[in-house]
């Protein structure tokens, strides 16, 4: 054996030996010494971390930023934050817990508030584990609990700022609502700054900004004392405060557009055809989007995505309707561009069309006669369209249509944009596995059919009408700031496309528009006004395909299900166009009776305020229950 | 491969013995560190790890059942293999907490530095067996192994991470100081060291700087890095001579310990266990470094001898160097603790290592194939 050793041994000369020696001793030296450290750090300074940490002296806590302000465009503030007050509780910090809950019970009955004892439950709680007594609690509890901290050891109030939506339903869609952030957000979120716990906006402008909104959690190390109480604040980094959002919206327009629609169901959009602004933006039934500020309650939840009416959803970017009648611009713009008709091109219209063996009939049932194209327009004669439709056919319609941005979302700054449709040859092909029909073309030129647009791409279609041809990106938010004012972002005019069509045709087309309303036999005369030149276009979208003279004799017998949808689009002023509206009626009947005016009260809010601009109606919100903090507006 | 019963003849069953137990440990801990207590629910680090102390065992027989030689053969190859794999964690990786480290593998978070450890002790091991000198190496005798230890330092330096690019220049200077060195040579090193640690500095992240200096003195930034030490040394200390016991550590189980089952791992451990437990745990892992330098001693050739040697330096310097640094004796840096720290890289290339030091034991007698 010693031999084979002595053999094996032969290439470690002297030299190897001392050096593993050394790493011999190299290694027991250290690591004594860290067997060293933890005897001084375990047996002679045992006792005192143990109290330490028995103490649980030092605690680490995360402070929760404050969200940014989101303001309108005259800055005045949409959203806000409160304090709310949370009452916690520490099991470890009282001998008896159930004496503390007695006494907590006592006290609140006799102020005559409720308590519950659930949380007392002596199998859920764990020593060091906070739990949560009650959110957002009333001032009378608040009160109570802070008078007598002395006999309610382990309880705890903490301070975390909650939304106040101050637009309450009337911006409910536009700018959402926060929540906590849920396990399945936890899980997408790549970038790693979120922690369990945090607020996320959850819909709107809320969650399209929230990176810009949150801010930073902040942290404290404080030194407590056995009952929990701060007593010596170690160290501490501030929250950053989120960033203010201003939006382009005006806060009035927004108020009498959400007053117009009555709460019926709908939408509004009003836009600034100069640069694409959004000045309003209305979905209508909407919900309280103060309910989700303090954590919603399953059973609200529960009532509120079951609600037929659908109020979650925003009906202006995602409700998706048959442009009807204002689709038959673009069909006369694309007619124009395209050489096909003049001006002057007329045709007879008799009350119907024959195409094959089908019928097709025009909404006057007893015809609009020989008409030309601006008459056509002005009394939204179907007939007339359905002659041009047919000359220019689905695929050149179809790309008229999504050059004006129908068909595609917008890019609107808030999620769950829906693009709507346009129809073309192939899309049928490739969708249903059915060769496009002639007579679909029939229906597609008066903006039934297929055809969906959202009310968001109606306006943005129109504001390029009214401006001689930009189509503008939406633009909701004009600038993103820190508290102090420091311009983090702003937020340019984006022009999307100038539509290739004529200067003289756009004018041509403008002023039927203004005959729709102004002149004799103009569907949309009831958003006519003395201050300002209105030029508008109304639509009736056809929810059940019954023709349309049979369907105003059975209106009142047809349920309100299946009524026509009311649609209306306009701007003014006509000679220089500020203001373009679109208003979507569901189910009310006449684009003309149901959806003009809505138009109309706007407008007239608009140049109203514009004769005394000094004089501004403040934000008040109206029926607004939760509406603690709506008094104290600046 | 034919099995071979030789295999067993010279087993070396002290070495398994010693591991297991240190991975048994390091799987209870991560069962506490994991533990929630709100829930009394397990986090899925327990499983996980379990899975990876598995697949390691795997990686442990097949380093231990192939010839170490046969490895070392293609150690030029593997080292070329990792440093690609550190350019496509460079290109294509993906980050969290700010450092790119990881690339996926077969549906696996693998994070190739982690290997680079053990690439780049076969890689010096089989350059000084084919360089070996009688009289101690002078310096630009190191200028090639610098260079391969110098590409894979930058890369990961770059990711960025400090601890295992420092690994990598601990390794290649402890096996420089084994092979031997001119003294005159160690005196020049060791002022062109001096020299660039102030230029290094400046080279450092602003967090990493800061860590230094809480290092220095820890009540500066009692919020930042240095709450982390604080919260650590009282964890252990809390502990006493028999520690809290299993699940009742209350630094640990309230979450006060940040990176409770990464780099703090070991914190968790001396809370719950103690003086005592703490100190089974050093003997094991002095057992375990002692044992491997004992195989360097005893290998067939030159090459099993530097890579006994390489593998033990590694386990013995991130022993330190983690336990140093909860114990608030050395400065933070993201240095896992060997077999404990939550993590299947890191665990799966000790792993192997081990295996690595058997294969080299039980081939030790010349006569044998």
């Amino acid at each position: 054996m010693t031999e084979i050793r002595n053999q094996l041994n032969s290439h470690e000369t002297g030299p190897l030996h001392r050096r593993f020696k050394i790493m011999l001793i190299v290694v027991t030296i250290a690591l004594s010494l860290l067997a060293l450290r933890m005897w001084h750090l375990q047996v002679i300074k045992g006792e005192e971390l143990k109290q330490k940490s028995e103490n649980n002296s030092i605690r680490f806590r995360k402070i929760k930023p404050v969200r940014g302000l989101i303001m309108d465009t005259h800055r005045e503030v949409l959203v806000d934050n409160q304090c709310s007050f949370d009452i916690h509780f520490v099991p470890a910090h009282t001998r008896d817990i159930q004496a503390v809950a007695d006494r907590l019970e006592f006290l609140y009955r006799e102020a005559s508030l409720d308590f519950t004892r659930e949380a007392f439950t002596p199998g859920k709680l764990k020593p060091f584990m906070p739990v949560k007594l009650e959110k957002n609690v009333s001032r009378e509890k608040l009160a109570i609990v802070e008078t007598h901290t002395l006999d309610l050891p382990g309880v705890t109030v903490d301070v975390v700022p909650i939304r106040q939506y101050l637009g309450g339903e009337m911006t409910a869609h536009l700018i959402g609502y926060t929540g906590e952030i849920s396990p399945e957000e936890l899980d997408k979120d790549e970038s790693d700054i979120y922690s369990s716990g945090d607020l996320i906006g959850k819909s709107g402008i809320e969650k399209y900004l929230d990176a810009y909104l949150r801010g930073e959690s902040g942290f404290e190390q404080v030194e407590v004392n056995v009952l929990g109480k701060v007593q010596r604040v170690l160290g501490k980094k501030d929250p950053e405060p989120g960033y203010n959002v201003v939006l382009t919206i005006d806060a009035l327009l927004q108020k009498v557009a959400w007053e117009a629609l009555a709460g019926k169901p709908g939408a509004v959009v009003a836009m600034d055809p100069r640069d694409g602004s959004v000045l309003a933006l209305v979905s209508s039934p909407a919900f309280d989007p103060m309910l989700f500020s303090a954590g919603i309650s399953r059973e609200h939840w529960r009532k509120l995505s079951g609600d037929s009416a659908h109020p979650m959803e925003n009906r202006a970017i995602s409700g998706q309707y048959p442009p009807a009648s204002t689709y038959k611009m673009i069909v006369a713009a694309a007619a124009l561009q395209e050489g096909l008709i003049t001006p002057e091109t007329s045709f007879m219209c008799n009350g119907s069309y024959e195409l094959g063996n089908r019928t097709y009939r025009c909404w006057r049932q007893g015809g609009h006669g020989r008409i030309s194209l601006h008459r056509a327009i002005v009394e939204s004669c179907d007939v007339y369209f359905y002659n041009v439709g047919k000359m220019i056919g689905v695929d050149k319609l179809a790309e008229y249509a999504r050059r004006f941005g129908l068909g595609a979302p917008t890019g609107i700054a808030l999620p769950r944009e829906k693009s709507g449709l346009i129809p073309t040859r192939d899309w049928k092909k490739m969708r249903l596995k059915e060769p496009w029909q002639i007579g679909e073309t029939i229906s597609v030129s008066i903006g039934q059919g297929y055809n969906l647009v959202t009310p968001l791409q109606l306006v943005t279609a129109y504001s390029a009408l009214a401006n001689g041809g930009v189509v503008w990106r939406p633009r909701l938010v004009t600038q993103i700031e820190a508290v102090d004012g420091r311009v983090i972002e702003a937020f340019a005019p984006e022009r999307k496309s100038i539509l290739p069509i004529g200067r003289n045709i756009m004018e041509q087309l403008k002023k039927a528009l203004w005959g729709g309303v102004n002149e004799e036999g103009g569907t949309g005369r009831a958003a006519r006004l003395k201050d300002a030149d209105v030029a508008g276009k109304t639509g009736t979208a056809q929810v059940i395909g019954l023709p349309e003279n049979e369907k105003a004799r059975k209106m009142k017998f047809i349920s309100s299900r299946h009524r026509d949808h009311a649609l209306f689009v306009c701007f003014a002023p006509v000679g220089n166009p500020e203001i373009a509206i679109a208003v979507v009626a569901e189910n009310a009947g006449h684009g003309g009776s149901a959806a003009a005016p809505v138009a109309g009260k706007i407008l007239e809010a608009y140049f109203e305020r514009k004769k005394s601009p000094g004089k501004r109606p403040p934000l008040v919100i109206s029926d607004h229950r939760t509406g603690g903090g709506v008094a104290d507006q600046p | 491969m034919k099995f071979d019963r030789r295999l067993f003849i010279n087993f070396d069953w002290m070495l398994l013995l010693v591991v297991l137990c240190i991975s048994l440990i390091g799987l209870l801990n991560i069962y506490s560190t994991g533990f929630n207590q709100i829930s009394a629910r397990q986090d899925f680090i327990f499983v996980k790890q379990i899975q990876w102390v598995v697949v390691g065992l795997v990686f442990m027989t097949a380093a231990f059942c192939i010839d170490y030689r046969f490895v070392s053969r293609h150690a030029y190859l593997i080292y070329g293999l990792s440093i690609l794999l550190l350019l496509i964690v460079f290109f294509y990786g993906y980050a969290t907490r700010g450092s790119q480290r990881w690339i996926l593998l077969w549906g696996f978070s693998f994070q190739p530095s982690e290997l680079m450890k053990l690439t780049l002790i076969l890689a010096l091991a089989k350059y000084f067996d084919h360089h070996r000198r009688i009289e101690p190496y002078r310096l630009k005798d190191l200028a090639i192994p610098f260079l391969i230890m110098l590409v894979p330092f930058l890369l990961i330096l770059k990711q960025p991470d400090l601890g295992t690019a420092m690994i990598l220049f601990i390794i290649f200077s402890s096996m420089v100081l084994f092979i031997g060195f001119r003294w005159k040579s160690l005196g020049w090193s060791a002022l062109i060291g001096l020299v660039f640690i102030p230029a290094g500095w400046l080279f450092l992240k602003d967090y990493q700087r800061e860590r230094i200096l809480t290092f220095v003195n820890p009540d500066s930034d009692p919020l930042g890095s240095g709450y982390h030490v604080i919260q650590s040394i009282i964890a252990i200390g809390s502990g006493g001579m028999t520690g809290k016991g299993f699940l009742k550590g209350t630094q640990t189980q309230l979450r006060f310990l940040p990176e409770r089952h990464t780099d703090f791992v070991f914190s968790v451990f001396a809370e719950e266990w103690g003086f005592l437990g703490g100190m089974v745990l050093l003997i094991l892992f002095m057992s375990l470094i002692l044992w491997g330098l004992k195989i360097a001693l005893r290998a067939r050739d030159y090459n099993g001898t530097l890579i006994a040697v390489g593998i033990a330096a590694l386990i013995f310097w991130e022993v330190f160097i983690n336990i140093g640094m909860v114990l608030g004796i050395l400065p933070i840096v993201g240095i896992p603790l060997p077999f404990l720290s939550y993590g299947g890289s890191s665990m799966v290339v000790l792993m192997t290592c081990v295996g690595l030091l058997m294969n080299i034991s039980r081939r030790r007698f010349i006569l044998q194939p």
